[in-house]
């Protein structure tokens, strides 16, 4: 079922793309309902494999790990993908180096 | 009253004796079920021991979720954490290549269990089905073999402490499989076993 809330434009920098996302979806749960091939492995915040920069916008964040993103790496723009919700328009890059 | 440091100390002599009574279990047994239950059986009257895991003596996390070690074996010895997470804290599910045994200290939190149901001959590609569920809270464990497959969520309004007792130490994890079915996938992260 579609969601009924609202929709932002998220662009994968990596693979210059630009998504729907709903505010109640996860960037990473978008970017494969896209068919992108975006990287990631627990998808529940754990593991760190999806980490990702906000080149633009704003987020929010679902519960995670401390050992996967801490605050410090919040403040200084990282994310994850599968534990962030768009709050606005967002440009991201995923950081890991074995996709893409 | 013990003050913080004797505190530790008879934590740290705690859970060495139950790493020993570990050992007495796995070297006449071996890793089999009944083995396994006996371990849970003594992680958690280790849980019941409340005074020995104040929260006031760990930092709570930042995040949601936290694991401190308690006592670490060098090599390819067991790992025993000290695990809190907040309301929500939840894992996908997945399979950490070994066995663990967790006993709650306050707080709850709900495991599913699955099973793989596709034949595993597609890269990257998986379905489970789910085959149980245990409430890890006082008084309670779990016990899994070593490619058993569950989730967890932390539910209700408190945290989840809990013991959690692992076949080997964090640091030397093997290999994780995640699985999605939302995705019908599954994703590894890379193995710990060969890490410096």
């Amino acid at each position: 079922m579609a969601s009924t809330h609202t929709a932002f434009q998220v662009t994968i920098a990596n693979k210059a793309q630009t998504i729907a996302c709903a505010s109640d979806q996860t960037i990473l749960q978008a970017a494969i309902a896209a068919g992108l091939d975006y990287p990631y492995a627990c998808a529940t915040g754990n593991c760190a494999t999806c980490i990702s920069k906000i080149d633009s916008g704003t987020v929010a964040l679902l519960p995670r790990a401390d050992a996967a993103l801490r605050e410090a790496q919040v403040k200084t723009g990282l994310t994850l993908a599968c534990r962030a919700q768009p709050r606005s328009d967002v440009t991201i890059t995923w950081l890991a180096r074995t996709a893409g | 009253m013990a003050n913080r440091a004797d505190m530790a100390t008879r934590r740290a002599r705690a859970c060495a004796a139950l790493l020993a009574q570990v050992h007495v279990i796995t070297d006449k047994e071996g890793i089999t079920p009944s083995a396994l239950h006996a371990i849970k059986l003594k992680l958690v009257a280790l849980a019941r021991r409340t005074e020995l895991f104040a929260l006031s003596d760990f930092t709570m996390p930042e995040a949601q979720g936290r694991t401190h070690p308690l006592l670490l074996e060098d090599n390819d010895g067991h790992g025993l954490y000290l695990t809190i997470g907040l309301p929500g804290k939840e894992a996908a599910p997945h399979d950490h290549g070994i066995w663990c045994i967790n006993a709650g200290i306050s707080g709850r939190e709900r495991n599913r269990f699955y099973r793989r149901t596709d034949d595993g001959c597609t890269p990257q590609h998986a379905t489970v089905t789910q085959v149980g569920e245990v409430v890890v809270e006082p008084g309670h464990g779990m016990a899994m073999a070593d490619h058993d497959i569950h989730s967890t969520e932390v539910v209700g309004s408190e945290p989840s402490v809990q013991l959690a007792l692992y076949g080997y130490a964090l640091t030397r994890f093997p290999s994780v499989s995640w699985f999605h079915p939302a995705f019908s996938s599954v994703r590894a992260t890379a193995s710990r076993r060969h890490a410096t």
